[in-house]
This record gives structure tokens, sequence and C-alpha cells, in this order.
């Protein structure tokens, strides 16, 4: 399959990643590990005039402890952050949600920043151009209504495996762009709306996911139809810290939810309840609403019950 | 558009080439050095048949940009031989059977050579871990799991 015609920058700081992104006027995209990017090029789903390379910028990678926060670089390879002792060790929820990313190949070459940064899926959107145009575009594409629904809200599907792990353990992203330097609670990133679920402005470069320090108690289940690949059809994690305790789901629509939790059983009943799955994946909608519960339940049961 | 150069190593030997800046690793790997071994499948780095060795690492050499490998060392399944020598791995898939219409192959044996040069030992469940990052549409697995374990108690040996 052959890529549309861009070109190739390597950036070597996050400073010359902007005045690249300038350069080209917008019309360019970051590249991490390309393990969403390139196959989104390929189908044209994007059609970028340069790709902004970030591999090479050293500082964007690794974890390190500051203050009461585990900061980690967003270029961190999938694998490398699994392997790491801490992340096993303290952030339960995460490390399964690594661990459950995809197969092992891509999390080596996948960063957990490109994960979380991952655009929106939907089996009537991940398609070749001769496919598409033949359906007629849609609204993420362009076009005046959903090919799913036939409505005018995009609810195509935010399926970031990790999402919903960092969610339930409170992480925060710190930005840096064009109009400077912001951080903010990982909720902010998502906009709702599925044509433009990632509420970055443009050339804004993730630089740091931030974690509050200290032990938790965790897991993450993941719904999908093969055990060795596949995006989640429905994602769900769970995090118990000093008592306080967070339930997180993805893949179901543009944004995550995040709960917290009392009484698992009725935390349970509330995520089914508010996930609102349409007919845009290869499960059916009442299906993947039943398994809401039943993976809410199934998680916070092993977790809690693992004492 | 401007073509760029790209300088790297392909199976110990040094390689500069002007490419085109949006042409993959798999393309200038098949269509310019002449290296086949590695298969194009889905294009879309699902189904692993376009498997090569990046700093020891598998990867996707189908979503894997040219000027990304600069400065950079590629293995493929041709680089895996010594002399007239198989490797282990090549030898344990001819006979074990592992290899059917052989579209997999190489990426089989490549993902498999990385397990065993970072984790020497692996039990079943870890080889097929490893290996289902890759798709075969052919053996079920069986005899390349086989394979594997071949291998691995060969370079023991």
């Amino acid at each position: 399959m052959i890529l549309p015609q861009a070109e190739y920058r390597k950036a070597r700081s996050v400073e010359e990643a902007l005045a690249l992104f300038h350069h080209y006027e917008g019309r360019a995209a970051f590249l991490a590990g390309g393990t969403d990017l390139i196959p989104r090029m390929k189908l044209r789903l994007a059609k970028p005039l340069a790709l902004i390379d970030l591999k090479g910028i050293e500082e964007l990678r690794g974890v390190r402890e500051e203050g009461d926060w585990v900061r980690i670089g967003p270029l961190t390879p999938l694998y490398d952050l699994r392997a790491e002792e801490r992340i096993r060790e303290e952030y339960p929820a995460l490390f399964e949600s690594l661990e459950a990313t995809s197969c092992e190949t891509l999390q080596m070459r996948g960063t957990i920043g490109g994960n979380l940064l991952q655009e929106s899926r939907c089996l009537f959107y991940n398609q070749s151009e001769f496919w598409r145009k033949a359906k007629g575009f849609c609204l993420k594409m362009g076009g005046e209504r959903c090919n799913a629904t036939g409505g005018t809200r995009c609810l195509s599907n935010y399926a970031s495996d990790n999402a919903p792990a960092l969610l339930s353990l409170g992480a925060r992203l710190k930005t840096v762009g064009p109009q400077g330097e912001r951080e903010f609670p990982l909720e902010e990133l998502y906009t709702g709306r599925g044509e433009r679920p990632l509420g970055l402005a443009p050339g804004e470069i993730l630089v740091e996911i931030l974690l509050p320090r200290g032990r938790t108690k965790g897991g993450y289940e993941k719904l999908r139809v093969r055990g060795a690949i596949d995006y989640p059809l429905l994602g769900v994690a769970f995090t118990a810290r000093n008592g306080e305790r967070r339930l997180a789901l993805g893949a179901v629509g543009p944004k995550p939810i995040s709960l917290p939790v009392q009484d698992p059983e009725e935390a349970a009943e509330r995520a089914s309840a508010e996930v609102s799955p349409i007919p845009n994946t290869i499960l059916s909608p009442p299906y993947i609403k039943r398994m809401a519960k039943v993976l809410s339940l199934r998680v916070m049961r092993r977790v809690l019950e693992e004492g | 558009m401007e073509k760029v150069r790209v300088n790297f190593r392909v199976n110990g030997e040094e390689v500069s080439l002007e490419v085109k800046p949006y042409e993959t690793l798999l393309e200038v790997l098949r269509d310019r050095l002449d290296l086949t071994g590695a298969k194009e499948g889905c294009g879309l780095g699902a189904c692993g048949s376009c498997t090569v060795l990046l700093d020891g690492r598998p990867v996707r050499s189908c979503l894997v940009l040219a000027p990304e490998v600069e400065g950079h060392e590629v293995v493929t399944v041709e680089g895996l031989k010594e002399g007239e020598r198989l490797h282990p791995l090549q030898k344990a898939f001819i006979e074990k059977g592992a290899v059917q219409c052989g579209f997999c192959t190489s990426g089989m044996i490549l993902t498999a050579k990385a397990l065993l040069d970072r984790e020497p030992r692996p039990d079943r469940q870890r080889i097929i871990r490893a290996i289902s990052s890759n798709i075969c549409r052919c053996t079920g697995y069986k005899k390349i799991v086989e394979a594997v374990e071949a291998a691995r108690d060969l370079q023991e040996g």
C-alpha cells in the first residue's frame, strides 16, 4: 500500500518541532511510532504535507520521579513502559492496559503518547478511500450524516487501551504549543465530538504524562475478538488508592468515561447505563452495553478480592 | 518531491540511497535492495509478514519510513545465515515443517529471533505470546511453535 506524498523532517527539540510545524503552516503531522498515523495516511484519512519526526527528542522519553508525581515521557514505547518495575508494582491498571494493547511488536514501536493521541475509529471510517467514496462521506470525513446511524452526531470510538487506565489513576498531561505551556487533567483532553475527539490546539505537543505518586491497586479488562491483537471494543479500568476508587470505560464513543465507586454493583450498573454504543463496530450495541456491566464487575471484584 | 539521502546498515553492510521521503522501509528493502524476504501482507501493520529487525527489535517495515532508519541497523531474513550455514531457527522451521505457503515465515523467524536474543529460555506460553504478533493462515501455529522450541533447545546444546 503506497503512502501519499509527504516530506520528512526530524526534530531534535520541542522548539524545533514547533518551528517546523509553523514552517508548514500547520499542514504537518507529528510522527512518533507511526502505528496509528501511517495506516491512516495509507487509507488517505490523513494527508499532511510533512511528517515531523519527534523520535530524536530524547527528553520526551523515559520515566522519572519528581516531587509528588511520576513523569512519563510520551515517546516511551509501550513495551518499555510495561517493563518498568514501578509501573508494574504501583500502577497495575496501567500495567495491564499496556499488556493488552495490540501485540508485542507494535508495543515496541508504538508510544504511550501516540496511544493517547490516537484518532477515533469507526467501521465506516477506517476504510480505503475507494470504499468510503462509494458509501458517501460521513461526518468525520466532512460529510453531512453519519453512515452508522444516519444522524448528525459523530460517535466514532476512541480506542486507546491506556486512556481508561490513566483516567482511573488521575493522570494529568503537560503540553507545549504555539500558545505556550499548559497542564491539565486527562479528562480535559477530550471534546466529546467524534469528528475531532482530541482538544489539542494545532501544533500543541504532549511533553509529559503525570501520575500521582504512590502505590495503587487496579486492573484492566478488555473486550476484543482476537486475543493476539485488535483495538478494544470496550476497555474497563479500575484503580483503588487509599479508599478512593475509580472506574473508567473507553472505546465506546469519542470520549472515555470515568466514575467514582462506592458500591461496585451500583457503579457497574451506572457504567453500563452511561455508555451509548451504536452500530459502528463488529459487535452489537446491546452486547457491548451488557459487557460494560460484566467487565466492570469482573475487574472490580478481581482487584478488591485480591485484598 | 525532492529525494533525501539515507544511510543505514542492512545485514551488516552499509547502504546509502536516495529515497522519496515517504517511501517505506519495506519498499526500499524489496524494490531497491532486492531483499524480498519481507513480504507485504496487509500493508497496515496488522499481519506481521513485513517484520524485520531494527536495532534488534522486530518492526513492521510497512509502517516505517525509509528516512526513519537513518543511522540504524536493519536485519532481514536474508541476513540470518552464516556463509552457507542456516540459522538454527531456519533449520528448525524446515525440519519441523513449519513452512507451508511461506508468506509469514520470514516475519515469524525474525520475531522468534528477537525473542530468543532477549529471552533465551522462553516456555511455550511465552513463545506463543511473542509470535502472536504475526499471522499465519496455513499452519495453525503448532509446527511454528515447535520449531521455535527446537531452535531454543538447539542453541542451548
